[in-house]
C-alpha cells in the first residue's frame, strides 16, 4: 500500500551533491543531472570537434559513461561538472587522435549560419573575421582551446577552470595570457598570407 | 562588480608604479620605460581586441530538441536504444552502407527492367529462327 504521506521529489531543487547521490540508484535522478549539464557539454565537444555528428556521439558517450561510472564516483572536492568534463576531454582527446585529418568545415557552416539570416552582404567580412578566428583556435594546442571554451563558452571563472583542468587559478591566469598572445601572433600572420606554424612555441 | 574591478585596477597600477619605480632605480631610461610602456599599450589594445571576438564568437549552443530527447529518453531506460546504437556508428560506415543499399536498390531495379527485356528478346529470337 502506497503511504499517503510519502511524496514525489522535485529533482530540480536539489543539489549537484544530492542528485549524485541518489543517481546512483535512481535514473531520474541522473537525468536531472543531465538535463543540467547537457547544453554545457554539448557546447564544449561542438567547438572541440567542430561537427554536429561527431558533438551529438561523443556527448552521448560522456553521459553514458557517466551513468555507467557514476556508483563509483565519490566527491573530493571536484565538483560533479568538473568530473563530466573531464570525461568529455579524454573522449575528445581520443576522437582527434583517431582523426586522421581534422574536419575543418562545420564551425565555419556555424558561423556562417548564424549570420546568414542577417543582411549577408554587408556581413561577409565579419564572418571571415570570425572564420579567421576559430581557424586560429583550432591550431590551438588541446589545453588552450579546452581554456578558451571554458572562459568564454561556459564563461567560468578561472578558479573553476583550474579545478577542471588540475591547474592552479594562477597558473590558468598565465596559460590565458600566453593563449591570447599566441592568438594574435596567429591572427597577424594569417593576415600576412604567411604559412602555418605551431602555435605556442613562440611565446611565453 | 564596479567597486571589484576598481580594485583590481588599483591594484595593478600599484604593481605597475612599483615595477617601473624598481626599472628606474636599477639604471633604466625613463625614454626606453617609456617606450616600452608604448608597445604594451598596443599590445593591450591587440589583445583587447580578440578578447572581444572570442567574447563575440564563442557563444554557448543547444543541442537539437531531438537529440537531447532521445538521449535522455536513453538514460532513463539505462542502455542506449536502437537511434543510439546507430549513432555509434562511424559516419564513414554508416555512409557506406547507405551507398551499398542504394547501390543493390539500382541494381535490382536494372535486373528487373533490362533483364525482363533481354529475355523478351531471347524468346523472340528463338521463335523467328527456324528450327
Amino acid at each position: 500500500m502506497k503511504n499517503p504521506f510519502s511524496r514525489r521529489i522535485d529533482y530540480t531543487e536539489l543539489a549537484d551533491r544530492e542528485l549524485v547521490a541518489l543517481a546512483k540508484e535512481d535514473k531520474e535522478a541522473f537525468g536531472e543531472l543531465y538535463e543540467r549539464y547537457l547544453p554545457k557539454i554539448y557546447s564544449y565537444i561542438y567547438y572541440r570537434t567542430g561537427n554536429v555528428h561527431d558533438a551529438e556521439d561523443l556527448t552521448a558517450k560522456v553521459f553514458f559513461r557517466a551513468l555507467s561510472h557514476i556508483g563509483n564516483y565519490v566527491e573530493k572536492g571536484l565538483p560533479f561538472q568538473a568530473w563530466l568534463y573531464r570525461i568529455a576531454h579524454n573522449l575528445v582527446a581520443n576522437w582527434h587522435r583517431d582523426q586522421s585529418r581534422r574536419k575543418i568545415i562545420a564551425l565555419d557552416e556555424y558561423v556562417a549560419h548564424s549570420l546568414s539570416s542577417e543582411a549577408p552582404d554587408s556581413r561577409t567580412e565579419e564572418v571571415e573575421e570570425r572564420n579567421q578566428l576559430l581557424d586560429a583556435i583550432r591550431e590551438l594546442p588541446d589545453d588552450r582551446q579546452q581554456l578558451l571554451i571554458l572562459k568564454f563558452v561556459e564563461q567560468m571563472s578561472n578558479a573553476e577552470i583550474g579545478a577542471i583542468m588540475g591547474r592552479t587559478e594562477g597558473a590558468i591566469k598565465s596559460l590565458y595570457h600566453r593563449t591570447l598572445l599566441a592568438l594574435r601572433n596567429e591572427l597577424k600572420s594569417m593576415q600576412a598570407g604567411e604559412p602555418d606554424r605551431p602555435l605556442g612555441a613562440d611565446e611565453g | 562588480m564596479m567597486r571589484t574591478m576598481s580594485i583590481s585596477v588599483d591594484s595593478d597600477t600599484r604593481d605597475l608604479l612599483d615595477a617601473i619605480t624598481s626599472r628606474l632605480q636599477s639604471g633604466e631610461s625613463a625614454e626606453a620605460l617609456r617606450a616600452q610602456s608604448e608597445d604594451s599599450q598596443r599590445e593591450l589594445d591587440d589583445v583587447l581586441e580578440i578578447v572581444q571576438s572570442l567574447h563575440a564568437s564563442l557563444t554557448p549552443l543547444n543541442p537539437s530538441p531531438e537529440f537531447a530527447d532521445g538521449l535522455g529518453a536513453e538514460l532513463r531506460n539505462g542502455s542506449p536504444g536502437e537511434a543510439g546504437r546507430l549513432r555509434r556508428v562511424p559516419a564513414r560506415l554508416s555512409v557506406a552502407a547507405i551507398l551499398a543499399v542504394f547501390a543493390g536498390c539500382i541494381l535490382f531495379m536494372l535486373r528487373r527492367i533490362f533483364g525482363s527485356e533481354a529475355a523478351a528478346d531471347i524468346q523472340e529470337e528463338a521463335v523467328a529462327t527456324p528450327l
